[in-house]
């Protein structure tokens, strides 16, 4: 009795309070974006005060979507955000799932040293990494080197062979055919007509000019690796692609191994002494008892590919020439890169919550229809 | 019954073993050696790098990292990269174990509603928010200040900034962001906490929060780490949003001035490595340390989704 409606009145009052700052807080940086998001995408404000004073923006209806709609630069933003969570779900998550059941089943000692070294990009800043692989594809960074290097390599030891073969340095035409024979085509584009102006050319050199002939010759038609998938509009996003799976394949083997290992470990003992094999353990034991994490992790992964922005914005910054632009970079570019269009940029934000909440129930979906209890 | 001593020990065979190994090798390879090719790197001169990107360096070449140093402006935003993860992920455990122990313990008609409402946040990402965010905190600036000063407490209200180019702003919005995870976490956790433990402090005459600071924050330190782990190195490497919340380097971290060494046509390379590797060093050391922590943090601040 002694608790009587003061303890309630106590009792409700800190609940708020304790609730409040938590909510608070929620409210400003997602529900009130939100919508704020909805609202000024059906208007065109763009910027000047919006509450009191002046009101120069009005609600105008569906404009902005329309617009999003029809333009191409919507369209190939949203495939390059399909082709980051295709890249996602079926290179991060399966690859993740293999890596933890090695681990798992002890298929490979160490487990902790190899978990440990995989998951260690995740916990690099994006910015970092992003910068990091641009550097490594681009047509001065490492890989471009190694193979120019391997290429130069080749070229100019068939060239010592040719001229070992013909006793030294002469000058013919079965030597220049045969020195064209082992050119790059696309470098022997700088001669009008090959065959008479690499045998003009040749001619220039003094017979003890050989190695200097020889390096002038591999500089200039030795075969090049140069990154130009990049400027391709259909091939630019696998690099991307690549670096995507390459970060966080990590974080799904340490979620999957951690649920391995809640796994009644008799289960498998039992199974391997009626005489499993090892991909009858993975497939009808491992697999089915993980399904519902691995639809969790499908939900994560959608999630977290919509809205990866830093990632890609430090690596091509949407380059070249926008064909690796994703929603998220599409809507900062329409923000804050020069003249700014704030309703489209609001329009693009509410495509990318409903697009999410979109493949997110698909996937709960898919969960429903085929099983997968957990 | 079936003999069990003749059952092959070996997991696999010899075939599949090293194919495991192969598999695990080469990605595991791939992961270190960029990392490691881009610190060996750093401590290269310009000529070194252009004669042969996979060659050691012949000398260290410590001044790509003084270079980097000045031209990033690390000085000033290592101390704020420091605020704003100690003092965001502080507020986050402080104010997720607070709602969270007023969702588990206490009755209220209000709990699913707004509990339902933090964990429909956790897979909404904020990043996708980021132009209506903008837009909100320059118009809540606005709006405080046009306030002030018809109060005047302020002259003018035009370089009054409490969220947009403020430490606080983007402690309130990193708050904010990490909020939904950590009290879905903190709540299920609290909840394991028995009641009978809270009713007999509320039986002596304790209040709330008096039993929040004696037995529930005390109790929570396994939670509070956990949800500390798997927000510092998110914060610490935050860009999105303090890219769009700040415009002053005073105010900048460290992830944005790594930005300013983006694009493959930096002149100076070495430079440009000193500076990848100062923006990643800091959360190297922190992983290898915590690594085990880190690791448990992740696989239980995930499971669900």
């Amino acid at each position: 009795m002694r608790r009587g409606i003061r303890s309630r009145a106590e009792e409700t009052r800190a609940y708020w309070a304790m609730i409040l700052p938590a909510f608070i807080l929620y409210m400003l940086v997602l529900a009130f974006p939100i919508i704020l998001s909805i609202v000024l995408s059906l208007s065109n404000y763009n910027g000047g005060q919006l509450f009191g004073g002046a009101q120069h923006w009005k609600i105008t209806g569906f404009q902005q979507y329309e617009r999003l709609v029809n333009d191409p630069q919507f369209w190939l933003a949203l495939k390059n955000n399909i082709y980051i969570v295709i890249a996602s779900i079926f290179g991060q998550l399966p690859l993740g799932f293999i890596f933890a059941y090695l681990i798992y089943r002890r298929i490979v000692k160490f487990g902790d040293f190899w978990q440990g070294v995989i998951y260690m990009p995740a916990i690099i800043s994006t910015i970092v990494l992003g910068i990091m692989w641009s550097v490594i594809f681009s047509p001065t960074g490492l890989i471009a080197d190694v193979l120019n290097k391997a290429y130069a390599n080749s070229f100019s030891q068939s060239l010592a062979q040719i001229f070992h073969q013909a006793g030294g340095f002469t000058v013919n035409d079965d030597i220049v055919k045969k020195i064209l024979g082992v050119s790059d085509p696309k470098a022997l584009t700088v001669f009008a007509n090959p065959a008479a102006d690499l045998k003009t050319m040749l001619l220039t050199y003094q017979p003890g000019q050989l190695t200097v002939m020889s390096s002038d010759l591999t500089n200039l038609l030795a075969r090049k690796w140069t990154p130009d998938f990049l400027a391709k509009q259909d091939l630019a996003m696998l690099p991307i692609m690549f670096v995507v799976v390459w970060c966080w394949t990590g974080m799904y083997l340490i979620l999957f191994l951690a649920n391995m290992q809640k796994i009644d470990p008799q289960l498998l003992e039992a199974a391997r002494i009626d005489g499993a094999g090892e991909g009858q353990v993975m497939g009808w034991i491992v697999l089915p008892l993980l399904s519902g994490v691995i639809v969790n992790s499908a939900i994560l992964c959608i999630a977290g590919s919509l809205n990866s922005f830093a990632l890609i914005w430090a690596m091509t910054q949407g380059g070249p020439a926008r064909v690796t632009e994703l929603l998220s970079i599409y809507m900062y570019t329409n923000a804050f890169v020069g003249a700014p269009n704030f309703p489209l940029a609001n329009a693009i934000a509410m495509s990318i919550v409903i697009f999410s909440v979109v493949l997110i129930v698909a996937t709960k979906l898919v969960e429903k229809r085929y099983g997968g209890k957990e | 019954m079936r003999r069990t001593d003749s059952l092959p020990r070996r997991i696999l065979g010899i075939t599949g073993k090293v194919l495991a190994y192969l598999v695990m090798g080469i990605f595991a390879m791939m992961t270190i050696f960029p990392i490691i090719w881009l610190i060996i790197n750093s401590f290269k001169s310009n000529a070194e790098y252009y004669l042969s990107k996979l060659a050691l360096p012949h000398g260290l070449q410590f001044v790509n990292y003084s270079g980097a140093w000045n031209v990033g402006d690390f000085k000033e935003l290592i101390g704020n990269s420091f605020i704003y993860t100690l003092g965001a992920t502080i507020g986050i455990i402080f104010f997720s174990i607070l709602a969270g122990f007023a969702f588990a313990k206490i009755q209220s008609k209000a709990t699913p509603l707004i509990y339902g409402s933090f964990v429909m946040g956790i897979l909404l990402s904020i990043q996708s928010l980021m132009v209506p965010l903008f837009i909100e905190v320059s118009q809540l600036d606005k709006l405080l200040g046009t306030l002030f000063q018809t109060l005047h407490l302020l002259k003018s209200a035009a370089d009054f900034h409490l969220f947009y180019n403020s430490r606080v702003g983007v402690l309130l919005v990193y708050i904010g962001s990490g909020l939904p995870i950590a009290l879905y976490l903190s709540t299920e956790y609290v909840k394991a906490i028995p009641t009978a433990l809270v009713e007999a402090a509320r039986i002596d005459g304790a209040g709330y929060f008096r039993i929040f600071r004696g037995i529930i924050l005390p109790m929570s330190v396994p939670i509070a780490t956990t949800v500390a782990i798997l927000n510092i190195t998110g914060i610490w490497n935050e860009f999105a949003l303090i890219n769009i919340l700040v415009s002053k380097t005073g105010l900048k971290s460290i992830p944005l001035g790594v930005m300013r060494f983006s694009g493959t046509m930096m002149a100076d390379y070495g430079k440009q490595f000193a500076a990848l590797v100062i923006g990643m060093g800091p959360m190297l050391v922190f992983y290898i340390i915590f690594r085990k922590q880190i690791t448990k943090g992740v696989s239980a601040g995930a499971i669900k989704g």
